[in-house]
């Protein structure tokens, strides 16, 4: 502890300048100062691009005039199936325990598209030969007459305001099909960023007291993490992990134990006085300002996140929209009423996680299953539209409901003894659908085979879905990308124009 | 690209041939038409060269757009003549065929004397580092100032003055050991006017162990250190592997110790083959271990391709997975070739000296979760010696060509990496027989003396009971209770005795499988066969014995059972125990008859399969990996040492001489200095390719020494080089995040110095003060806090970012962090009594390394009233806090606990967290 021993005195010249500057001109309150740090921008950051090279850095403005301010995300993990949720098919009551090969349909096996559309990440041909017929009804809704299955009772009366999109495919048959969801690659090749961070990327922020890109939601599984990760476009376009806990709402959001308010704010201040000394010490420094500027950031923050997840001045009607009176529906409806709360703040991208890591991966007892989780989503997803619509938002926020792969036609088989009841993985073939902003009302678009097995019209991969929703704010993928990492066509995508209105 | 699209064609204009069309047949045409690549003779990077045409004739006729090759061969409809061909290239668009219509027509001009593309061959990376001459500057420290001088005239800018002594002293601290000088290596400085004060400084550092903490975390970025991930919740270690942590401790010493980097690459890739005993280098294998993906060997074989080229020699060698390189003479012959190189590996389980047995690597069972190692170590090792490789197209391993013969072990051809010779290796025994070595032999060997003695000091026991019970017959008169008391001691002791005689022969057993081994292994003298039976025969004399052990265990338990039915005869469970225990005399009998049989059995075959000390693998390598190391870790290889003296460099001034350091390619940025690059490589390769040379050269450079500060945005310099190109001054910087963490529990005093381990979890990130390098770094998270400050990504982090966010302010405010080490020091700077000032300005000494000037004096002794005020106002239930939530609590004088807060505050102080 010899280190700690003060040394002796020694008197500091200082620049009378430095003084001057901080204590009358540039100083605490100093103007012209805070007018430098206005135009700098929190953004900033220190060193500038890596490669030394002429970099278009996105200025926050569009690339066209947008049709939406914001999105939500919603991710149902684990692959619900297409013909149980919005692409009900009675082809497969009609072939039940028929091979694929006895019915007079073409065997989708047999198809190219088959090898095509499909890369294992660890080998085995998985069989499904035997069809698998509907684990629940359907009917038909609305004035196009949509389909939809009869466990979506509360969705099925908005179905005039959804646009959705049943050719969907990907490309990886197990679950890093989630993550590619999110960032559009495979599992074997190198992932680029989430499109939430392209988005943040492209820009910026639309509240500067809120994180722009923000995930809701509860895992264990750390992978999940992988859903908002801005991998090369560095972690701060990364997405912000938000609790709902209005105690705890970020890390390291809130003051610890045993620290007082008053105590904390004297510290903010004094932190910011210093750090403007030093700012006139160097004002070459572009660090400093972004550095003060984030300091003040940071301290509103500890009070814009909590205030902005903090459900508690919702209307009794409003949580009973969202199914918050219900304990099946509570915990989803708390997630999205948050998300619209921070749509109408202007966080850019809620990725609200609205289930458990893998949920809905039914392989087994589908039925049973598949009734479970809708009935926890059906009230909260539906209670969002309705308020979005109710709250004058609909012209505003996007909303996006997705997985990552859909379920095969043919039953699960598995080499044990034990007889399943469910489907396997399938990237082939998978529906999603869109809402608000930018988005026809009441639409299908795309079609899979008769099974449900490969999306033969108007097929989607993934990222077209990620373009999609970049045009509707504004941004076009192909103007999206840092010099030095290269960028494939896949990786844009195609925005899906015919949903667009 | 921009001068195109959207554009449509003005009829009357001429088209400008270098900014519409030449961009266009670059974007498009020159990787297959071009200096790269010539196919069908043609060439299109001048205009003289597409006019001249290839083998079917000219590619552009001037006016003649009808008869022009190059628009017929754009525009047909038969996909297999359309170019570009497909896979090959985008597609040309509608405006862009009809401005080279528009450009032939009107005569298709190209300026004179336009010169071709360069041969990529000739790209400067490619051709030998040399010194190349420069005149000595003025204040010229070594060469490197030379080289910055020439560079900062060109540029028409001054180099500012040297740095202030304390800005240096931690400039060079954090950048050396990443983390700052106390108080007292402050004044140490201070105090040491002779000449030579800043270099004994940085040798002192230099022998620091923290330098290869700090510098070996460097490394670990480039070398994608991660520990083990895929589904860790399972847990189910699918990337990486367990045990990894000894390749990151293994880093840390080499470079502690400076070993050679030529060394250090040949050991990364090939330890096995070049040192296959010696276990302390093995782990340098991690490097390969560290890319391991459990479902799938392809992508592990691509890892190892993709970053072996980037880390060591700039070369993005996974361009060629799918196609020849755009921009680089590398084929795709020239990747499966890399390929073939790794196709034999295998992960391999050792043990290590105290550790259990790992045992053998499980192979892959489709769905089964693997928990990671936690003993032993890991390490790589060529298992399928004749693995063929085959080329497969579109980046798809099901595509194999078919009929195509599989390729040879190399490297890039261009450099001279189709002709390695590859020669397969013969492994010492210790390599491919574990069980040889001395620490295994010791411990099986402590194993069965521990055992004997044990055995020895029941026996004792049993005996003494013995004559205890034997005197208490004789005093009770010889009573049936003690009469059947000393029949129970006396068959205890014939277990006892048994159990001695297996334990002998235990002992005898091992003595006699390592003289085997020694025989048959290590070349002792002796008849190996007659040295391995006898080893047999002690094997089943001693399994016999424990076998008997059994037999009078049971014959114990017999009288035992016995005993309680005598008196008792109606009692059915009584009565079962003895038919049980019978039962079981006669079972252990029938064992040491099978075993009897067996040791008869093998004395007559003449066996000679004892049992071996550990599994034994194949006793050759291929070799392959050994050639690879070889020729990257050469002089005659041009890039190996550039490559590392740009990361050297680069991690010292926070920007690399070639910006983009994992690719020196012709599609990668050009050296801002390259004289300066050439000569440290060619500096590292003449000492012995050792680093401390070169970082002892970089710090001392008048370069280094140079202040960042310009005191004033009108600097002419900012207006001329604003980006600090030529290094006119020091570029100030954010500490990297381990920086940020590691500085601040060493400020406090906390920092716990022990050197290496395993990996600690994230989570204690906060309260467990060991340096950051030894948390748990992996692909599926990081700790937070230090992600907040750009940690490294584990899986592609060749540079560092650096970012400014607002949760950088939370996370330095509201940690357990910050909080617990800022009350640490504050009670510790004030062991002995101060007043506010004295105490102000030791608290900016030991956390800025400087001291506050007069406004921050002031700022300060206003900051310590005003929260001294807060807490001696505050009600006694605000101050009261939860011992279990804050194990350091805020002191309960309110002049002390304000300064702490102020000790806090500075952590959070801009001048904290940057490098000046």
């Amino acid at each position: 502890m010899n280190d700690f021993r003060p040394p002796a005195d020694h008197a500091r010249c200082c620049g009378p300048r430095r003084e001057f500057l901080a204590d009358v001109g540039l100083g605490f309150t100093g103007l012209a100062l805070g007018a430098m740090l206005h135009r700098d921008g929190v953004a900033a950051e220190g060193t500038g691009d890596p490669h030394g090279k002429v970099r278009v850095v996105p200025d926050g403005r569009p690339h066209h005039v947008p049709r939406a301010k914001n999105v939500i995300w919603i991710f149902l993990s684990g692959g619900y199936s297409q013909m149980e949720t919005w692409d009900p098919k009675p082809a497969l009551n009609k072939y039940a325990d028929k091979t694929y090969e006895q019915t007079p349909l073409p065997n989708p096996l047999k198809d190219p598209l088959f090898e095509l559309r499909s890369r294992d990440v660890i080998g085995g041909a998985r069989p499904h030969a035997k069809i698998f017929p509907m684990q629940v009804g359907f009917r038909r809704y609305g004035e196009l007459g949509i389909g939809m299955t009869d466990w979506w009772p509360e969705l099925a009366t908005c179905v005039d305001d959804m646009a959705f999109v049943r050719s969907m495919y990907t490309t990886d048959n197990d679950h890093n099909a989630e993550f590619q969801m999110h960032h559009g690659r495979h599992k074997l090749d190198p992932p680029e960023p989430v499109l939430g961070s392209w988005i943040h990327y492209g820009l910026g922020t639309g509240n500067e007291n809120l994180p722009s890109f923000v995930f809701l939601g509860k895992y264990k599984d750390t992978r999940v993490r992988w859903n908002f990760d801005a991998n090369y476009l560095g972690p701060a376009h990364s997405g912000v992990e938000l609790s709902l806990d209005p105690g705890d709402p970020l890390p390291f959001g809130r003051r610890r134990p045993g620290v007082l308010a008053a105590e904390q704010r004297n510290q903010f201040d004094f932190i910011n006085r210093l750090n403007r000394l030093t700012a006139v010490e160097y004002p070459e420094d572009a660090d400093v300002r972004a550095r003060i500027k984030s300091y003040e950031l940071a301290y509103r923050m500890q009070k814009s996140v909590p205030e902005a997840v903090n459900l508690a001045g919702e209307t009794a009607a409003t949580q009973k929209l969202y199914g918050i009176d219900n304990k099946t529906t509570s915990v989803y409806g708390r997630r999205l009423l948050a998300a619209r709360r921070l749509a109408e703040r202007g966080v850019r991208y809620s990725l609200v996680y609205l289930s458990d890591y893998g949920e809905w991966d039914s392989h087994n007892k589908l039925q049973e299953l598949h009734a479970r989780s809708c009935a926890r989503v059906d009230r909260p997803i539906a209670g969002l539209l309705k308020d979005l619509k109710q709250r004058g938002l609909w012209d505003d926020t996007l909303v996006v409901c997705c997985t990552e792969f859909g379920r095969t036609p043919g039953l699960e088989v598995r080499d044990t003894k034990q007889k399943f009841t469910g489907r396997d993985h399938h990237p082939h073939g998978f529906t999603v659908w869109l809402a608000g902003a930018g988005v026809k009302r009441g639409v299908i678009h795309g079609r899979t085979d008769e099974l449900g097995f490969h999306a033969i019209e108007h097929p989607h991969y993934v990222t077209d879905l990620h373009a999609t929703v970049l045009h509707l704010l504004g941004l076009d993928s192909r103007r999206l990308e840092i010099p030095g990492r290269k960028r494939l066509d896949v990786d844009y995508g195609r925005p899906i124009t015919e949903i667009m209105t | 690209m921009t001068a195109v699209s959207g554009s449509s064609l003005s009829a009357a204009g001429p088209v400008d041939y270098m900014k519409r069309i030449k961009p266009i047949l670059a974007a498009h045409c020159f990787a297959c038409h071009g200096a790269l690549k010539q196919e069908n003779g043609l060439r299109l990077d001048t205009g003289v060269l597409a006019r001249k045409g290839g083998e079917s004739g000219p590619a552009v006729v001037p006016r003649q757009p009808d008869k022009s090759l190059l628009l017929e061969r754009l525009q047909t409809d038969d996909i297999s003549l359309r170019m570009p061909p497909e896979g090959k290239g985008q597609a040309l668009k509608p405006e862009q065929i009809r401005l080279l219509v528009e450009w032939i027509r009107q005569g298709a001009v190209s300026p004179e004397g336009e010169t071709p593309q360069a041969d990529p061959k000739s790209h400067w990376a490619f051709r030998a580092p040399a010194r190349q001459p420069v005149p000595v500057a003025e204040e010229s420290h070594n060469r490197i100032d030379d080289y910055i001088a020439a560079g900062l005239q060109k540029r028409g800018v001054n180099r500012l003055p040297e740095a202030p002594g304390e800005t240096l002293l931690r400039r060079v601290y954090l950048d050396l050991v990443g983390v700052p000088p106390t108080m007292v290596e402050q004044a140490e400085f201070a105090a040491d006017t002779a000449p030579g004060a800043y270099e004994r400084v940085v040798d002192r550092l230099l022998e620091n162990p923290r330098y290869g903490e700090r510098w070996g975390r460097h490394w670990m970025d480039v070398w994608r250190y991660s520990d083990w991930y895929g589904r860790r919740k399972v847990p189910d270690s699918l990337n990486s592997y367990g045990q990894i942590w000894r390749w990151r401790d293994w880093i840390i010493h080499s470079v502690n110790d400076d070993k050679s980097y030529d060394r250090m690459i040949v050991e990364m890739l090939a330890a096995d083959e070049v040192a296959g005993d010696d276990d302390e280098n093995l782990v340098a294998t991690g490097f390969i271990i560290r890319n391991f993906y459990r479902w799938n060997y392809n992508t592990w074989l691509k890892d190892n391709i993709e970053h072996t080229g980037k880390a060591f020699l700039g070369l993005t060698f996974n361009c060629c997975h799918c196609h020849d390189h755009k921009y680089d003479p590398l084929t795709q012959v020239d990747y499966f070739r890399m390929r073939a190189t790794f196709e034999p590996i295998e992960v391999r389980h050792d043990r290590v000296a105290g550790d259990a047995d790992p045992g053998v690597y499980p192979k892959y069972k489709y769905g089964k979760p693997y928990k990671p190692l936690t003993v032993g170590m890991v390490r790589i090792c060529d298992e399928k010696l004749d693995a063929k490789t085959f080329v497969y197209s579109k980046g798809e391993s099901r595509n194999i060509i078919p009929g195509r013969p599989p390729i040879a072990p190399g490297g890039p051809g261009f450099l001279g990496g189709a002709d390695w010779n590859v020669k397969p290796v013969q492994l010492p025994p210790r390599a491919w027989y574990p069980g040889l070595k001395d620490f295994v032999r010791q411990e099986s060997r402590q194993a069965v003396q521990k055992e004997l003695a044990e055995k020895r000091g029941v026996l004792a026991f049993a005996r003494r009971l013995v004559s205890e019970a034997q005197a208490e017959l004789i005093s009770a008169n010889g009573s049936e209770p003690a009469r059947r008391k000393l029949e129970q001691i006396r068959l205890t002791l014939v277990v006892d005795e048994t159990n001695l005689q297996a334990a002998v022969l235990k002992v005898a057993a091992v003595e006699a499988r390592i003289h085997a081994d020694d025989v048959r292994y290590l070349g002792h003298p002796g008849d190996a066969d007659q040295v391995a039976r006898q080893a047999v025969r002690i094997e089943h004399e001693a399994k016999v014995a424990t076998a008997r052990v059994e037999v009078a265990r049971a014959r114990r338990a017999v009288v035992a059972a016995e005993a309680a039915l005598a008196g008792k005869a109606t009692d059915a469970k009584l009565k079962a125990a003895v038919t049980a225990a019978k039962k079981m005399l006669v079972t252990t009998g029938a064992a040491v008859t099978t075993s009897e049989t067996s040791l008869k059995k093998a004395i007559t075959s003449g066996a000679t399969n004892y049992t071996l000390f550990s599994h034994q693998y194949a006793r050759t390598s291929t070799g392959r990996r050994t050639a690879l190391a070889r020729w990257i870790a050469s002089r005659d290889n041009p890039l190996t040492a550039r490559v590392a003296v740009n990361h050297i460099w680069g991690r010292h001034f926070g920007r690399a001489i070639v910006a983009s350091t994992e690719n020196f390619g012709n599609n990668g940025d050009r050296p801002t200095h390259p004289g300066l690059l050439d000569w440290l490589a060619v500096e590292f390769m003449e000492r012995g390719w050792r680093m401390k040379p070169i970082h002892r050269l970089i710090v001392t450079s008048r370069t280094y020494r140079t202040t960042s500060r310009t005191g004033s945005t009108d600097h002419p310099n900012l207006a001329r080089d604003p980006d600090n190109i030529s290094l006119w001054r020091f570029s100030p910087s954010r500490m990297e995040a381990e920086v940020v963490r590691d500085s601040m529990l060493k400020i406090s005093g906390s920092l716990d110095g022990r050197i290496g381990g395993r990996e600690i979890p994230q989570p204690q990130g906060l309260t467990t003060p060991r340096r950051s390098v030894y948390f748990d770094h992996h692909g599926e998270g990081r700790m937070s806090f230090l992600d907040l400050f750009d940690a490294a990504d584990p899986c592609d982090c060749y540079r560092r970012t650096r970012s400014v966010r607002p949760q950088q302010a939370l996370a330095l405010v509201n940690s357990e962090l910050a909080l617990r080490q800022g009350r640490l020091l504050a009670g510790r700077l004030v062991v002995t009594p101060m007043d506010d000032p004295a105490f102000v300005d030791a608290a900016f000494r030991q956390v800025l390394a400087r001291r506050p000037s007069s406004a921050e004096r002031a700022a300060s002794f206003e900051f310590l009233a005003r929260q001294a005020d807060v807490f001696s106002g505050a009600k006694p239930s605000e101050l009261a806090v939860d011992p279990k939530q804050v194990t350091v609590a805020p002191a309960t004088d309110p002049a002390q606990r304000a300064r702490e807060s102020l000790v806090q505050a500075l952590f959070s102080h801009t001048d904290f967290l940057t490098i000046r």
